[in-house]
């Protein structure tokens, strides 16, 4: 157990020193920044995909939500960033709740399908409405966010800072992802998962908790959303489509859904993919493409998940098979 | 506008209209004979279209074959494809629970595959992509010019619909594939081996949705964003007429060929797709059956 | 023997190591950055450009000629004593991916400057970057206003301002028919979306009337139904702008509806264009700064025309002529600066005072970044499979601000 809690404040400090021991490279710099971005991403969507069982393909699209309502605060409106972005993710979570609200009650693959059809019209809508979103142009020269300090000043926090801030994001988010699975709520959730019929018929409200497990959700795809603006400095309609979340999903899929460290380890191993392999690049989307089929086939419960399921069939088959012998 | 404008702006939306529903009709069929015969929700429907338009433009465009040597080529090509997809990607679920899900993630990861290929060779080629006139010439509807190619393709299309309609209702394999629709369970009560039906109703689906495309590249210039519209469009089509309802197809299919032509003549024909995804949110809310469900 | 349940887990074991391997396998082979570097003797040129996707005429054409000039700058001793080095990076005509490339050759390549783009959208984005960045950047093609607003520290913009196009245009329908009236159809992008702004502007002000105004998205592939609006309202000229190929789609179908070829304006002709428009098209006008058929051109405009004619198989114009001059323009400019540093180099292209290599227009970028504008009108005499003639119908010389160009498209 305590060799446990040493390694996990070991990752902590890791996570927060990486930015600093990166900072000679802003292009490796850049890479760490999008990958704690990806974490931030995965761990908000595996609340829903992998403890609830509900897949939101919807997930990038209210991730656009955020971001465009953050920039459009801090650019139009001289909105300091740290109140926009609060803003921007309650945005994104309300759009979320109701769009997603009526859909709850479908099953399975309707869900899914719903998911797809509501990402698509959110990408609609981010290109016709230009003058919040500047359209397919986009909108670039984002500002990084801003820190004011005493006498009227304010301090940009760019480059190494930023990516120490999104650090720091990324590890409250999987904080407090993990805090509510562990909770009542969490637990619930898991019911509902495996099998959401019996947990109506205990008197559980299958539907509420669902609602409650899309809001936080969406929270955080709207967080995500506008640190990811602020960071990269451009958005545009194209960044938060259907491939987005796709991408999004699989580095969850891949690495473990339904797992606190699953998101972490996918983020990891597949978020540097398309920066890393610059001559390459033009081949991302069939890299991606390919680890969707190849993990839907033959890694459904990811790197992370299969490794602590072997563990775990081991384990208790040495105790099934030393409890046959004595 | 003169009465003569009013007519030259009807007649463009019928014609456009009519073939456009025939193909979408086409594609919207073949996805709900694979969703409603095996589960499958093929989310790569739109790439396998494109596949075939494109291919259709290398045999004709760049390699000059004649485009009914072409059409012939790829179609019948789609056939060796489809079985191997079938056995490598499709049967290995066949008994497992939900999995439309399954299905559903791993085309749509079969998508971005495909979307990606066509990026890294289509893509850098050309950003459109059209074949010279099968037909060449036009007939006068009154003041408006009809590209003799285009009615072909809408002839073409009508009589393959009804073939398929003929197919389903009368011939033996086509009845035991409805049978299989409706009720898995009593189809294997009355012998139908389902695993055959569940591969032959893949291999058609495929070659409806292959000789959609084929058509439409005869018909209309066409570039790689099409194919996830039209995957969009036919999923959409598939569940307001109801998943496995081949008539459901058909008559949604020309509802939003029409709605497209129609809107494009007041406003964006992005609007026309908008309006396509709240028709299909509503159904799948209101009654997910859809509208022509057994 | 393994059970069921065994066999998949071996299965599952082996494939998860041979993936892990493949990775290793594919991370290790990467070039590694630092090593490129080690060797710094080129002096490196980002070009982000539209080699797929819509604008992937512009892009693929812009870019040989870019080469061109590269190639024959370093047989003739390169810059500053060193080769000159462009590194392309395809955009697919998306403005992420664009922003995303600059960003990339900024930090991992270290380039002196940017350059590249033949679309407004993707240009914005690359502007976005560099001014935010601090990185030179030279647009060689791209037309949109916004790239030198008031304020802009690094970036020059060599082609014309498309708001001003529009203005062109209306000038020339009056020239040739006063009190015309004129359609409009075009698609969705940031370069049609400010010149018809600037066209509209002016048309209110010089008697011309708009009595359609048709906007297609991004992807369209068809105009039937619009071709036959535009009929509907019979005007005297058809503006035709779409995207990429689909351009040619439109002018097909408009002048399949009965308009004459002398009807129909493109604000802008890149030669795969003015190809695919066809014998059909003989009559009809376009816009351009560069065309083979224009007299008076010098060696370094002839030596292009027969590089590039040898190398793509049809003749050179406008966009291939920029991205040409672009790259000889920077090299001035760097000896100017004396020294491969971005500041001296953008400080240096503040204050040059030169002339477009192939044409001995005069180059001088105001303080924003700007040019001196003007434009051609041609009208197409005769079109073959690879090479075709024009006669300059109109010239037009104006200056950047003739028109609010800054509201008109911000």
């Amino acid at each position: 157990m305590a060799y446990r809690r040493a390694a996990l404040v070991g990752l902590v400090i890791l996570a927060l020193a990486l930015p600093f021991l990166f900072s000679a490279s802003r292009f490796y710099a850049f890479i760490l920044g999008v990958t704690y971005l990806y974490i931030l991403w995965s761990s908000g969507m595996n609340l829903l995909s992998g403890f609830t069982g509900l897949m939101p393909l919807m997930y990038a699209g209210l991730a656009g939500v955020g971001a465009y309502t953050t920039v459009n605060l801090v650019m139009k409106f001289g909105v300091s960033f740290w109140l926009a972005m609060p803003a921007g993710a309650l945005a994104a979570a309300l759009v979320g709740v109701v769009l997603g609200l009526p859909s709850l009650r479908l099953r399975g693959f309707y869900f899914t399908l719903s998911g797809l059809v509501i990402q698509t019209a959110l990408t609609m809508l981010f290109v016709y409405i230009p003058q919040f979103t500047g359209g397919d142009t986009g909108i670039s020269q984002i500002p990084p966010p801003l820190i004011s300090l005493p006498g009227d000043r304010s301090f940009p926090l760019a480059g190494v800072w930023l990516e120490e801030a999104l650090a720091v994001a990324a590890l409250l988010t999987v904080y407090v992802v993990h805090r509510v699975t562990q909770s009542t709520l969490g637990k619930y959730l898991v019911a509902i998962r495996e099998d959401d019929l019996l947990t109506e018929a205990l008197g559980i409200g299958v539907t509420r908790y669902r609602v409650l497990a899309f809001f936080i959700s969406s929270l955080f795809a709207g967080v995500g959303g506008a640190f990811y603006a602020h960071y990269v400095g451009f958005v545009s309609p194209r960044s938060f489509d259907v491939l987005t979340s796709l991408n999004i999903w699989l580095i969850v899929g891949f690495g473990g859904q339904g797992t606190i460290l699953g998101p972490i380890v996918g983020a990891v191993i597949l978020a540097p993919i398309p920066y890393l392999m610059q001559e390459f690049y033009l081949y991302k989307d069939i890299v991606y493409g390919s680890l969707i089929v190849f993990t839907t086939i033959f890694l459904p419960r990811g790197v992370y998940g299969s490794l602590l399921f072997h563990r775990r069939t081991r384990t208790s088959a040495r105790g099934k098979s030393e409890a046959a012998r004595s | 506008m003169t009465p003569e404008g009013m007519l030259l702006n009807g007649l463009a939306v019928i014609t456009t209209g009519l073939i456009v529903g025939a193909i979408f009709s086409l594609v919207a069929a073949g996805v709900t004979i694979m969703y409603g015969t095996i589960w499958f929700p093929n989310a790569s429907n739109g790439q396998f279209f494109i596949l075939a338009a494109l291919l259709m433009w290398s045999l004709v465009a760049n390699w000059g074959l004649s485009p009914f040597l072409a059409a012939v080529v790829v179609i019948a090509g789609s056939i060796p494809f489809s079985l191997i997809l079938e056995k490598f990607l499709v049967r290995p679920f066949y008994n497992v629970p939900n999995r439309n899900i399954v299905y559903f993630i791993m085309t749509l990861g079969l998508a971005q595959i495909f979307a990606g290929a066509f990026t890294c060779t289509y893509g850098r080629w050309s950003d459109q992509y059209s074949l010279p006139a099968t037909w060449p010439g036009v007939i006068m509807l009154g003041p408006f010019p009809f590209p003799r190619t285009r009615l072909l393709v809408l002839l073409i299309a009508l009589i393959l619909l009804a073939g398929l309609f003929a197919f389903l209702r009368l011939h033996r394999i086509g009845r035991a594939l409805r049978a299989v629709f409706q009720n898995r369970e009593a189809a294997i009560l009355r012998g139908v081996d389902v695993r055959r039906i569940y591969r032959f109703s893949f291999v058609l689906a495929m070659l409806i949705i292959t000789t959609g495309g084929v058509l439409f590249a005869l018909a209309y210039a066409f570039d790689l964003t099409m194919a996830w519209n039209m995957a969009i469009i036919a999923f959409a089509i598939m569940i307001v007429g109801g998943p496995g309802s081949v008539l459901g197809s058909v008559v949604i299919g020309m509802i939003f060929g029409f709605t497209q032509a129609a809107v494009s003549l007041f406003a964006s024909p992005t609007l026309a797709a908008f309006s396509y995804l709240i028709v299909m949110l509503i159904i799948l809310l209101v009654k997910p059956s859809g509208l022509f469900a057994r | 023997m393994l059970s069921r349940d065994g066999k998949e887990a071996v299965l599952r074991s082996f494939l998860f190591t041979l993936m892990i391997l493949g990775f290793a396998v594919l991370v290790l082979l990467l070039p590694s950055p630092a090593a490129a570097q080690a060797k710094g003797e080129p002096i490196k040129i980002g070009w982000i450009s539209e080699l797929s996707g819509t604008w992937s005429f512009f892009g693929n054409t812009g870019i040989t000629a870019a080469q061109i000039a590269e190639e024959e700058i370093n047989a003739n001793g390169g810059v500053l004593g060193r080769p000159l080095q462009i590194i392309p990076m395809d955009n697919r005509t998306d403005p992420a991916q664009a922003a995303s490339a600059a960003r990339m050759l900024d930090t991992q390549n270290k380039v002196l400057a940017l350059s590249g783009p033949t679309s407004s959208d993707t240009a914005l984005a690359v502007y976005g970057y560099a001014e935010q960045n601090q990185v030179p950047f030279v647009v060689p093609v791209a037309a949109f206003p916004r790239l030198t607003r008031p304020g802009t520290q690094w970036t020059f913009r060599l082609e014309p301002d498309a708001v001003g196009w529009g203005y062109a245009i209306v000038k020339f329908v009056e020239k040739v028919k006063p009190g015309a009236s004129i359609a409009l159809i075009y698609s969705d992008f940031a370069l049609q979306r400010a010149i018809v702004a600037g066209l509209k502007y002016q048309a209110e002000r010089s008697g011309v009337s708009v009595v359609a105004d048709i906007i297609f998205p991004q992807n369209a592939t068809d105009a039937t139904v619009q071709a036959a609006q535009v009929k509907s309202k019979n005007p005297d000229f058809v503006f035709v702008s779409g995207g990429g190929a689909f351009d040619v789609t439109i002018t097909n179908q408009i002048l399949d509806l009965g308009f004459k070829p002398e009807q129909i304006i493109h604000p802008f002709g890149a030669v795969k264009m003015i190809l695919g428009w066809g014998p059909r098209s003989i009559g009809s006008y376009y816009g351009t700064f560069f065309d083979h058929s224009l007299g008076g051109l010098n060696d370094y405009a002839k030596g292009l025309i027969t590089k590039f004619t040898q190398r793509k198989g049809y003749v050179p114009a406008y966009i291939e002529n920029f991205c040409y001059a672009t790259v000889y323009l920077i090299k001035e400019a760097l000896e100017k600066a004396g020294a491969v540093d971005r500041t001296k180099f953008r400080d240096a292209m503040r204050n040059i005072n030169t002339k477009e290599i192939t044409t001995g227009i005069p180059m001088v970028f105001d303080k924003n970044g700007a040019r001196k504008e003007f434009m051609y009108f041609l009208q197409m005499k005769e079109v073959g499979k690879e090479t075709y003639k024009s006669q300059e119908a109109f010239y037009i010389e104006w200056n950047p601000e003739v028109i609010p160009v800054y509201q008109l498209a911000p």
